[in-house]
Formats: C-alpha cells, sequence, structure tokens
C-alpha cells in the first residue's frame, strides 16, 4: 500500500546518515558476507573436485600398504603390515575379472638434468603399462611406456609439459637423454599439459616404467596398485575381488583386519565433505551471531525510531491508518535496513571470494542460490526484529502518540 | 440525526483518583449544522472532541454516529470510521514533517485505498481550493502557520467526510490568520459540511451557528447564534 513510502523513508535514513547506518548495518553485513564468502569457496570447490579429481581417476581405487590413514594409532599399525609388491599387482591384473586395468605404481623425488639444465624437485612416478587409461593422461608427442619396457626395464620415460618446457625449452625432446638422479633416461613421449588440481600443477613429472623405477630407485619398499574397473557399476565388485585376492595372497583367516589398504575416490569425497562441513559449521556459528548482534541493533534503532515517531504514528492513526497499516510501514523499513546491510554483504562478500580466488588457487563460485540466501537471511533479521517495535507502534494509542512531544 | 449523544461520560483514572472528564453529557447534531463548543479550560471540550472523532470511547453512555454505536467498535473499526467519516484540524496543525503539503493532504487517501493518480488529483484538488495550489511542493517548515492550517483543513477535506472536527484551530495563529482560517471554515460549512470547532475566543465561536458551552465535564447551555459574525468574501484568502 504505502510501501513506497515506507522504503523511502527507510532509504532516506540511511542516506541521511550514513556512518550511524553502517554502524547499524555492520552486524548484518558481516554476517551475509561471511555467508556468501565461505559458500562461494566451498561452492567453487566443489565443482572443482567433481570436475577434476573425481573425473581424472573416476572408478578408479587403489591397493597400497596403508590405506586411508585417520589416527597415529592406524599409522603404527599399517606400518607392521607386509608391503605391497608388484607380485600382487600381476595377481590382481590376472585375477579381477571387473577391472580393465590394473597398474603396479611408486613415486619419488629427485632432480632432472639435461646437460646444464637442472630442475630440482621433479616427482619421479614409476608406472606399468596402462597408467595412461588409469588416470586418463593423453600422449602429445612421441609414445607412451609399454609392458616391454616395464619387463626388460628400460631407462626410457615420459615427460610433462613443463619439465619439457623447462628443460628444453624450444628443442624437440623425444629422442634425448635426461638424467633422473644419477641414471641416464632417453625421453620417448611428452603429455598433453593437464593444468591445475588446487593450484598444484599436474605437468611437473617423469614418468618410468614401475620396474624400471624400482630397479634404480626402490628395491625394497611397498608399491601401491591402481585398479580401474570396466565401469561404474562394478567398482564395488573389483573391490571385493580385489580385497579378496589380497586377502588370500596374505594369508588372512576369516575376521581378521584387511593386511592392506583400499583407498576409493570415495574416501576422499567423504574426508572432503567432512572438511567442508566443518567449515559450514563454523560458518553458520559466525554468521548466526552477526546476525543476532546485527538483528538486536536494528530493533534498538527501529524502537527509536519509533520512539522518535510517536506523533506521526498518532498522526496517521487520526487519519484512519489501521493497526496493520502501522505494523507494515515499520516492517517495511525495518526490512528495508536489513535488506541493505545483505546487498552491501553480498557484494562484500562476493568480491571477498572472487579477489581471494583471482589472487590465490582457492576456486571460488558465487552462485545464486548463494546470493539468494543472503537476500532470505537479511530479509529474515529485519522481519524477525522489527516485529517487535513494529507491533510496539502499532498499538500505541491514539490519542497518547497525537500528545506525545 | 447525524451525531446522537445520551449520557455520555468518560472517567480518566490518575492513581487512585477518578477524574470525570465528561460526566454525563447529552448532545445531538445534525448534518450541515455549525457548531462551536467553548468552555473554560479543563472543562472537556477536547475529551469530548476525541469522542466525536473516534480517538476516544466512551466509559459509559451511548454515542451514535449515523446511527452506528461507537462504543462498540473494535480499533480498526474506529479506524476505518476516522478515515471516512471525521476530518481532524488540530490546534498544532500536526502535519507530518518529512512530507510536503501534497503528500499530507494525500494520507487519508492513502488508508483509504485510492490508487496513486485519483489521490494526486484529489489531493491537487482540494490544495487549490483552500488557496494552496502554488506550495504543494513545500514542506510544513517553508510554510507560515496560516498556510500550515489550510494544509490541515484540506487533508481534513480531502476524503469528503461527514465532519470537520477542529480543536481550537486558531489557537497558534495571529488573530488576521486567523480570521482567515475561519473564512475557510465558513465556506466548507456553506457547501454542505458540518462542522464542530473547540474554542476559547469568542470572537471564534460568532462563526458559528449554534453555540455549546460546557462546564465541568457537562453542557451548561446550548444556544442558537442570533447574529454569527458577518460572512467573509465567499472567495479563497489571499494567500498569508
Ligand atoms: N489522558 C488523561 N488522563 C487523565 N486526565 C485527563 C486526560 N485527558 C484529560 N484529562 C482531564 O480531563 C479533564 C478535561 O480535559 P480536556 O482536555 O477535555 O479539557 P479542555 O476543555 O479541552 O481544556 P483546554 O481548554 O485546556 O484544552 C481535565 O481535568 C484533564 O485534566
Ligand atoms: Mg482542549
Amino acid at each position: 500500500m504505502n510501501l513506497r513510502e515506507s522504503v523511502g523513508i527507510a532509504l532516506g535514513g540511511i542516506r541521511a546518515n550514513k556512518l550511524r547506518s553502517f554502524l547499524t548495518l555492520l552486524g548484518t553485513i558481516i554476517g551475509v558476507a561471511s555467508v556468501i564468502a565461505v559458500v562461494s569457496f566451498v561452492e567453487g570447490m566443489n565443482k572443482f573436485v567433481t570436475d577434476k579429481l573425481l573425473n581424472a581417476g573416476a572408478n578408479v581405487f587403489v591397493v597400497d600398504k596403508y590405506g586411508f590413514i585417520g589416527s597415529e594409532e592406524a599409522f603404527e599399525a599399517a606400518r607392521r603390515r607386509p608391503d605391497v609388491t608388484l607380485d600382487d599387482a600381476d595377481d590382481l591384473r590376472l585375477g579381477i575379472r571387473n577391472a580393465s586395468m590394473v597398474v603396479g605404481e611408486a613415486e619419488g623425488n629427485t632432480s632432472v638434468h639435461y646437460r646444464d639444465h637442472v630442475l630440482k624437485g621433479v616427482s619421479v612416478h614409476g608406472r606399468g603399462a596402462g597408467y595412461d587409461v588409469v588416470d586418463d593422461i593423453a600422449i602429445g608427442e612421441g609414445r607412451h611406456l609399454t609392458e616391454f619396457d616395464d619387463r626388460r626395464r628400460e631407462p626410457v620415460c615420459v615427460i610433462g609439459p613443463e619439465v619439457a618446457e623447462e628443460l628444453f625449452a624450444n628443442v624437440d625432446p623425444i629422442g634425448h637423454r635426461i638424467r633422473i638422479g644419477v641414471q641416464d633416461f632417453e625421453v620417448v613421449g611428452l603429455t598433453q599439459a593437464k593444468g591445475k588440481l588446487f593450484g598444484i600443477t599436474q605437468d611437473r613429472f617423469v614418468t618410468i616404467p614401475v620396474r624400471t623405477f624400482q630397479k634404480f630407485f626402490q628395491e625394497r619398499g611397498s608399491f601401491s596398485i591402481a585398479v580401474k574397473s570396466d565401469d561404474e557399476s562394478s567398482l564395488p565388485l573389483a573391490e571385493q575381488e580385489a580385497r579378496n585376492i589380497m586377502r588370500a595372497r596374505r594369508h588372512q583367516r576369516p575376521g581378521q583386519p584387511d593386511l592392506f589398504g583400499i583407498t576409493t575416490s570415495e574416501t576422499w569425497l567423504e574426508l572432503y565433505h567432512k572438511l567442508t562441513g566443518g567449515i559450514f559449521i563454523v560458518t553458520i556459528g559466525v554468521a548466526a551471531i552477526s546476525l543476532l548482534v546485527g538483528g538486536i541493533v536494528i530493533m534498538n534503532i527501529m524502537l527509536v525510531s519509533v520512539t522518535e515517531r510517536t506523533r506521526e504514528i498518532g498522526i496517521r492513526k487520526a487519519l484512519g491508518a489501521r493497526r496493520h497499516d502501522i505494523l507494515a510501514q515499520f516492517l517495511v523499513e525495518s526490512t528495508t535496513l536489513s535488506l541493505a546491510g545483505g546487498v552491501i554483504g553480498i557484494l562484500l562478500g562476493a568480491g571477498l571470494a572472487l579477489g581471494v580466488g583471482a589472487v590465490s588457487p582457492l576456486p571460488a563460485a558465487v552462485s545464486l542460490p548463494a546470493v539468494l540466501l543472503g537476500v532470505i537471511m537479511s530479509t529474515g533479521v529485519g522481519v524477525f526484529f522489527g516485529s517487535y517495535p513494529a507491533v510496539r507502534a502499532a498499538r500505541l494509542d491514539p490519542i497518547d502518540a497525537l500528545r506525545h512531544e | 440525526m447525524l451525531i446522537a449523544i445520551q449520557d455520555l461520560h468518560r472517567v480518566y483514572q490518575v492513581g487512585d483518583q477518578e477524574v470525570r472528564a465528561l460526566d454525563g453529557v447529552d448532545l445531538n447534531i445534525d448534518k450541515n449544522e455549525y457548531v462551536a463548543i467553548m468552555g473554560p479550560s479543563g472543562s472537556g471540550k477536547s475529551t469530548l472532541m476525541n469522542i466525536l472523532g473516534c480517538l476516544d470511547t466512551p466509559s459509559q453512555g451511548s454515542y451514535r454516529l449515523k446511527g452506528l454505536e461507537i462504543g462498540k467498535m473494535s480499533d480498526d473499526e474506529l479506524a476505518r470510521i476516522r478515515n471516512v467519516e471525521i476530518g481532524f484540524v488540530f490546534q498544532t496543525f500536526n502535519l507530518l514533517p518529512r512530507a510536503d503539503a501534497l503528500h499530507n493532504v494525500e494520507l487519508p487517501l492513502v488508508y483509504a485505498g485510492a490508487k496513486h493518480e485519483e489521490r494526486r488529483a484529489r489531493a491537487k484538488e482540494v490544495l487549490t481550493t483552500v488557496g494552496l495550489g502554488d506550495r504543494m511542493k513545500h514542506r510544513p517548515n517553508e510554510l507560515s502557520g496560516g498556510q500550515r492550517q489550510r494544509v490541515a483543513i484540506a487533508r481534513a477535506l480531502v476524503n469528503r467526510p461527514s465532519i470537520i472536527l477542529a480543536d481550537e484551530p486558531t489557537g497558534n495563529l495571529d488573530s488576521r490568520t486567523g480570521e482567515e482560517i475561519m473564512v475557510a471554515f465558513e465556506n466548507i460549512w456553506r457547501q454542505g459540511n458540518t462542522v464542530i470547532l473547540v474554542t476559547h475566543e469568542p470572537d471564534v465561536a460568532e462563526h458559528a451557528r449554534r453555540i455549546v458551552r460546557m462546564k465541568d465535564g457537562r453542557i451548561e447551555s446550548d444556544t442558537v447564534n442570533p447574529n454569527p459574525r458577518s460572512p467573509a468574501p465567499a472567495s479563497p484568502p489571499a494567500h498569508a
């Protein structure tokens, strides 16, 4: 009805006293901004994780010595387990009917030389043939490593584009010899770029056959085995088969806990959700406290406003305003106020998220639901904390109100 | 009968003391009467006006407006009666300070639920008839006392009420300006409206056609004014 008027009064009040309004709305602004920022980050990460982490290793699980370690005790217990060997990998490859690929793997870190160029801290992957299928790695130039390379423990390698870039600059690396650690390797392939995952490059590595790795870098120690199932539905079957085979190879009795670990992308997803869930709970706490404080400040301002404008209320009532007219007027006012705080909060939160997203590897995505959430929250604060002052205004006796000085 | 009041009482409780502001008032007022209510301070004039204007309800007795019993009405029903039937003019003008003249005059129509354009047009029309056609965008603090009271009169008239109630409408004005306001009331009455006003000043009361005198919450006398003060020019007053 006189919505425009009430909104106008509220906005006029905000404009007339910017500093006071800002302080009034600070709680609401902080509450909404923190929610928007965190929701934006979490949504950005969600998207990122589903896009990259899951799709890259789709339908893959990993068998290794440790599995997913949640505590120090678990780590101590896992340390005493037998190592996972490449023989385990061979048996799994033969035994699991639901697997399309089984690859033994190990990983190290060393420096790589080409003539007088040195790269320090390069990931060295030892991997069995078929790693390209498991991790969805496409070759850019040359060829992938093969079963043949592996069996003969050939000193050959495939390198990531970043390594190629930094070692070879403009030279075609295929056919050249590089030194990995203390051993010379021939570059037979160059992979296509994969980009970054959580700000960490996926293109700075050298991959060598896993048995070559065993020979030069890791004569003893445990390997991990990546198993890719035929498709999503056969993933649990493949996992069960792997478990049975591994238990049989370790002569485990029924009921005895696995002497090896199996980690699926589900495991990581669970951890991830636990993490973001924690962030959410903390944010909800911060937001709730800010909004509570913000709401009380708004309530206070509205009570002052009702007192200051008692005479106006009397005049309006004398001219025919009913209770709900006055109620609506003050509710619209408090809601406009808190909504203004909400809008500032949304802009601030989105700006924060996008700003941090731009200068850091943390991905951020401001989504419509997050913005709606901010709008709903601030509206709710205005309505909830504006009710009491509005009811007080609506209940004023017209004569008392008119007499008010 | 427009207004029928029988044995009306209004008692205020102040601490453990009862103040009988109205103590048995009987009063009938017809359509298109012009009544002045006089009496010493504290005699209950304002109390009676508040009840007449449905801002307050009697403690006892009956007030019927157009046959409807006011004492039995809810707050919202009273608000509706005030909106439709009553036009108030106050001693202290009681305009909204932050709103311009036009908006002040529009207010009763806002609560009557009139559409924006309709409100605008009607408010402009009434402001023009009280001689403020060129002051519509002015706020109260940009207007003289006489102009403010004319805005208030326009506001009282805008929803075409049955009764215009004015409690000391000239009380805050100098005598010349007060006289201009009385000319406005004269015109309103001549156009067929019912006007009831409270005043201390005999000069002001002399404009009315009927004079009711109160004392101690009762009506002391109720007489026809034999020779009302010469009606001023029928044209709107010159700008003050
Ligand atoms: N809200 C109230 N509470 C208590 N007593 C009141 C109240 N309003 C009025 N009264 C008392 O009722 C009596 C009548 O008051 P009222 O205002 O009607 O007088 P009045 O005739 O209008 O006087 P004045 O000419 O001074 O305006 C007075 O004694 C006054 O003190
Ligand atoms: Mg009085």
